[in-house]
């Protein structure tokens, strides 16, 4: 108890007496996982709108311009029955027509010009969960000679996934390169603090001081050091976070922004033990290189 | 308490002390004198472990200082009080705290060092000055704290690298009388000095050593 107590005040005595290069690398640590954690806040809510996607998924099936009105209403019924279907909307020519309009300013003059028809009419499938994984399993309901196209719905996932799992990997090999550099940064700033400590220490191994006793308040210092950055970068990516919404909601009008939403608390958890561990770590590595030295 | 059988330390096949082989009881005091590079310094380097004997068997409290590990020489300088003719204080650190340091790496509760380092203050006549820094204190003052921080936790023995070398003649004495009081409690004392003038004003066993060589004991 007494030598944690007078372990835990060199710790802090040295914290406040090194305040500056304390400063420097709980702001290393800091800005090392603000990056981080801004890779992982985009990739966690990209993950996050293709899941919500995926389960969106539905298969849009154009007629051909023959099909009789009362076939395709037949060919709706037929699909509403299916079990692995949720959900059957029918959309008319008019329809389709009327729902471009809307959307895209000035393209009236130019269906006008092109007449009716251009746009085919459609049904839009939204299948039940449960067959989500499967949607090609649907082309039998869909016969060839009726449809002029099957749109599945899942290829741009399937890609948007692909661009994900790149993502991933360049956040793998991001995250090494900061972590590298991080700590190597925060491992040479505690090295001027040991640096600027070492007649202490050396009297302290004079006096019969245990290499736990000499080493504990710089694995205490490290140690806040890296929950104070992870703290710290927390706050940032709160920050952040608010003014991207913020700007997001102002400049573009889609539900994306919305739709973004901070990290989990246990992803936010993580985030500070990285900077735990990022500081023990740094730390651990000079004080070692230091007392193997000084042996 | 202190025996050492036909030591030998090289450093880079040069022998610094050859075939030494030397008994000091508990509570003896004694000089290691003799011309500089007579190996006083290295002999004392081995007793408190700094460096380990090249040939021969050293034992201190029948400790083998050879083979013994970190943690060993840890524990032994425990019971070991070190005092340098350049002193070796904190600077940062006040009197009061460089005196304490040897009870705070046994663990001794806060409010019992503030005892025992006033008391040991005391002793050293720098009563009232344990909160000035080792900076503001005269050479002899701070030499006084040195041997303060030696004592402050009750040592079986004190080793003294040339205590007195940077002291004038006042000063060199009272360091040299807080030694002896020391002593007179029991505590073997080790002082390493070529001042002939201070070995003849307090006269113990003398080993006299050239080139390495125990010549007298």
């Amino acid at each position: 108890m007494s030598h944690s107590a007078h372990v835990l005040r060199r710790a802090a005595r040295s914290i406040w007496e090194n305040l500056y290069l304390h400063s420097v690398s709980v702001g290393v640590i800091a800005s090392a996982l603000l990056l981080v954690g801004v890779f992982l806040s985009v990739q966690f809510n990209l993950n996050r709108m293709v899941t919500d996607w995926t389960r969106d998924v539905h298969v849009s099936a154009y007629f051909l311009p023959d099909v009789p009105e009362q076939r395709r209403f037949a060919i709706r019924e037929r699909l509403a029955k299916d079990p692995r279907v949720a959900k059957v909307v029918y959309v008319s020519e008019e329809e389709a027509q009327d729902w471009l309009i809307a959307r895209v300013e000035g393209v009236s003059t130019a269906l006008a010009e092109l007449g009716p028809g251009v746009l085919p009419a459609s049904v839009e499938i939204t299948l039940v969960d449960g067959a989500v994984a499967a949607p090609n399993s649907f082309v039998d309901l869909l016969p060839a000679d009726e449809f002029s196209d099957v749109d599945m719905g899942q290829d741009w996932v399937a890609r948007f996934n692909e661009f994900l799992r790149t993502l991933q990997l360049l956040g793998a090999l991001l995250g090494v390169i900061i972590t590298a550099t991080a700590l190597f940064v925060v491992s040479n700033t505690v090295n001027l603090v040991i640096y600027s400590r070492r007649d202490e220490v050396e009297i302290e191994k004079l006096v019969g001081a245990s290499t736990s006793f000499i080493i504990a308040p710089f694995l205490i210092e490290g140690a806040i050091q890296g929950v104070a950055g992870g703290v710290l970068a927390v706050g940032g990516l709160w920050s952040v976070h608010a003014v991207l919404v913020h700007r997001l909601q102002n400049s573009i009008q889609i539900g994306v922004a919305n739709e973004m939403v901070f990290l989990p608390p246990t992803w936010i958890g993580l985030l500070v033990a990285a900077g735990l561990v990022l500081g023990l770590g740094a730390s651990t590595l000079s004080v070692t290189r230091f007392l193997s030295r000084a042996a | 308490m202190i025996r050492l059988y036909r030591v030998s330390k090289e450093y880079a096949g040069v022998g610094a002390l050859i075939d030494v082989s030397v008994h000091v009881t508990k509570g003896e005091f004694c000089y290691i004198s003799g011309p500089s590079g007579a190996g006083k310094s290295t002999l004392l380097k081995l007793l408190y472990g700094a460096i380990k004997p090249t040939r021969g068997k050293l034992l201190i409290n029948n400790i083998d200082m050879g083979p013994a590990k970190d943690r060993d020489i840890a524990h032994l300088r425990r019971h070991m009080g070190v005092v340098f003719q350049d002193f070796k204080l904190i600077p940062r650190r006040t009197v009061a705290e460089n005196v304490g340091l040897a009870l705070e790496v046994l663990g001794t509760p806060r409010e019992v060092i503030g005892r025992r380092v006033a008391a040991v203050l005391s002793i050293v006549g720098l009563r009232g000055r344990g909160d000035e820094l080792p900076l503001s204190l005269s050479g002899g003052e701070q030499q006084r704290v040195a041997v303060a921080r030696a004592i402050v936790n009750d040592p079986a023995v004190i080793l003294a690298d040339e205590p007195t070398g940077n002291l004038d003649g006042a000063m060199a004495i009272e360091v040299m009388e807080v030694l002896q009081a020391v002593n007179l409690r029991g505590t073997t004392v080790m002082v390493a000095t070529h001042d002939a003038g201070l070995m003849q004003r307090f006269p113990y066993r003398t080993l006299r050593f050239r080139a390495g060589r125990l010549e007298a004991s």
